[in-house]
């Protein structure tokens, strides 16, 4: 629905910042909080968008009239790592480049899904991801780093992830 | 096949029983089979439904992050289930996102769609059910889950009751068929027997027979009892009915007897009569010759001729006066009085007296003798036995006329006895016939009717009459008088 309503939205072939944001808030979907988790203090489902947004308008538009476990999704866009902290889901734009070690150390302890496109972003302790697999948009997940972040994925979302892996493990293997 | 209607009562039991068996077996084989194909269905669709339910929750995402592998990874668990065919993921705009066969060959043909607003539900198709299901997350549609389940184990399950039907039907069969021969003793035996019984009587009209009572007492006992009741009042009417014939055909013997025998008695009647009647008028005509003669002679006999010329025609008087009165006495009808007989027979004594005078009688008449009789008749009767006696009396010495009474086996006995000149008792069988004498007319006169006039006026008051008697020894006339007979037939009288 999602999917169709933003292809229905550019009226053509989504493209693969489409298809992350989308992905984005189906990563909400199937977040599970720990119950050492604290809880958010916040009314809002805040996805933030690290760097340089690659996806634009297509996220904003995917996440309007959003709600994710009764609170209404929020996009809020941060220059800095440190004030991602309080965010649900941080997605940090490939464009950081080698920026990315030291956010996800300001994001240590934060309870915040981190996703990235970013090649070595897993082996950087990055949680989720997203992989091109051809034209098609897959995902891998670091279980190490989702635990140490607090962060429970639900079975459902492992189960479609291209690949799963333990501690940085390197590349990611198909 | 013979109609229902001539079989016998055992062959319509049996047949009813298969019916009866047969119709319940079918019946209840509908009915079950109707209830384990709604129960099966039932079943089957609530396990697709779980089924689809599972597929669905855990194809979310899958159809969330676009991955049909997955999908048909998910989808693959049918492979538990061998009744499903067939299984699809759709996505909302129709397409088709992951797909399940069981059979590589098997094409599905486009099936129903589930109508926007409907969460699930199920069609059934020709032989196979399809239960479409949505799948939602998050209060989202993410796409529909279509199970196609076939359903051959309804099909397997209506094929084994049909055998277990199959074989109770026969189970019923041989049931009936061993149920008839008991009921065929209990009540086709015994109507079978009645109505060989009936038959027998009907056609030999054998009313002897019986039916056998059967062990029962129930109706059919009863009806057996009933129709031996019936053959027994047949048998018995039957016996009646041969008594009286019979008794009537010796009856119809006796009359033909007795108008045989009167036949011959008037023919013997009117000779006589013509007989006696030529003797008289012989006489009258010789005399007329003789007056004719003597007159013409100038004789002086004629007063003489003249007188024994009145003679002859008083005698033949007398003799049409006794005919008359023998006419009389079997014509007239009887009235019956009470009547003083001893007082009759000492008038009718002392007529005789006073017309003779010179006679010395000793009479003896036994009193208060009462009967009930016609009295002109009786004293008819009377007159002739009384005048017999003062007849016959005339030569005998001391003559004694005596009337009275005895009873003996036959009831009250009457009699006139006298002294006088008797008969032959060899010729007693004569005595009453008419016209016969066994004196002669010269000894003591007489027509010789006056007898057979007594004879028929007591037969006709239903007594007899009969006569001792010996030559010269005096007679005795015993007659009876019933109180109240029947009048016996003018032929009988006669």
């Amino acid at each position: 629905m999602f999917l169709a309503a933003s292809f229905a939205a550019s009226e053509s072939r989504p493209s693969q910042y489409d298809v992350e944001a989308a992905y984005l808030l189906n990563f909400g979907r199937f977040l599970r909080l720990t119950p050492e988790a604290e809880p958010r203090p916040g009314a809002t489902f805040d996805i933030c968008v690290l760097g340089e947004d690659l996806m634009g308008r297509s996220l904003d538009a995917i996440a309007e009239n959003e709600k994710i476990d009764g609170r209404p999704v929020r996009i809020r866009r941060v220059p800095e790592a440190r004030q991602a902290r309080s965010c649900d889901i941080v997605y940090i734009s490939a464009a950081e480049g080698e920026r990315i070690g030291t956010d996800l150390e300001a994001l240590r302890g934060a309870s915040a899904l981190t996703v990235s496109d970013d090649p070595g972003f897993l082996r950087q302790g990055g949680i989720i991801q997203f992989v091109l697999q051809g034209s098609h948009v897959r995902f891998g997940v670091n279980l190490d780093a989702a635990r140490k972040s607090r962060v429970n994925l639900s079975s459902q979302l492992l189960r479609v992830a291209f690949s799963i892996g333990g501690a940085p493990s390197g590349e990611v293997t198909p | 096949m013979r109609s229902w209607s001539s079989q016998t009562i055992s062959a319509k039991i049996t047949r009813m029983n298969l019916l009866v068996s047969g119709t319940a077996l079918i019946l209840a084989y509908i009915s079950f089979l109707g209830y384990d194909w709604y129960s099966l269905r039932h079943d089957l669709v609530s396990s697709l439904d779980t089924e689809a339910a599972i597929i669905g929750a855990n194809s979310v995402s899958a159809l969330d992050f676009d991955d049909p592998q997955a999908a048909e990874i998910t989808l693959s668990g049918l492979r538990g289930s061998p009744h499903v065919l067939y299984a699809a993921i759709i996505q909302p705009d129709g397409r088709s996102f992951a797909e399940y066969l069981r059979d590589p060959d098997f094409r599905p043909v486009p099936g129903p769609r589930l109508a926007p607003g409907d969460d699930e539900s199920h069609w059934n198709l020709n032989g196979s059910i399809l239960l479409g299901q949505r799948i939602v997350f998050g209060g989202k549609t993410l796409g529909s889950v279509y199970v196609l389940a076939e359903t051959t184990d309804v099909a397997h399950r209506a094929e084994r009751f049909g055998l277990i039907s199959a074989c109770i039907l026969l189970l019923s069969f041989l049931i009936a068929v061993l149920a008839t021969s008991a009921i065929r003793n209990l009540i086709s035996r015994p109507l079978t027997e009645l109505a060989q019984t009936a038959q027998v009587v009907s056609r030999d009209r054998d009313y002897s027979v019986r039916a056998e009572l059967p062990s029962s007492s129930d109706e059919l006992a009863f009806l057996v009892r009933s129709f031996n009741e019936m053959l027994e009042q047949i048998q018995h009417r039957d016996r009646m009915l041969e008594q009286s014939r019979t008794v009537l055909e010796q009856k119809v013997q006796e009359r033909t007897a007795e108008l045989t025998a009167a036949n011959r008695e008037l023919e013997a009647f009117s000779y006589s009569v013509a007989h006696d009647l030529r003797g008289p008028l012989q006489n009258i005509s010789n005399i007329g010759f003789l007056l004719q003669q003597t007159c013409a002679a100038g004789d002086v006999d004629g007063p003489v001729l003249v007188e024994k010329l009145f003679d002859g025609t008083s005698r033949m008087s007398k003799l049409i006066d006794d005919l008359l009165r023998l006419s009389r006495a079997t014509s007239t009808p009887l009235q019956r009085t009470e009547v003083d007989l001893s007082k009759m027979v000492e008038r009718i004594l002392k007529e005789h007296e006073t017309q003779a005078r010179n006679r010395q009688v000793e009479i003896v008449v036994a009193p208060n003798v009462y009967v009930n009789a016609d009295e002109r008749l009786l004293y008819l009767a009377m007159e002739n036995l009384l005048g017999n006696a003062w007849k016959y009396t005339s030569k005998s010495a001391s003559p004694r006329i005596e009337f009275g009474w005895r009873k003996d086996a036959q009831g009250t006995v009457y009699f006139v006895r006298d002294t006088g000149a008797g008969f032959d008792p060899a010729l007693a069988g004569r005595l009453f016939r008419p016209f016969q004498r066994l004196h002669p007319e010269s000894e003591f006169p007489g027509t010789g009717i006056g007898l057979a006039t007594v004879q028929r006026i007591i037969a006709r008051h239903g007594g007899r009459i009969w006569a001792t008697a010996g030559v010269d020894q005096g007679a005795e006339f015993s007659f009876t008088l019933p109180a109240e007979t029947e009048e016996p037939s003018e032929a009988a009288a006669i």
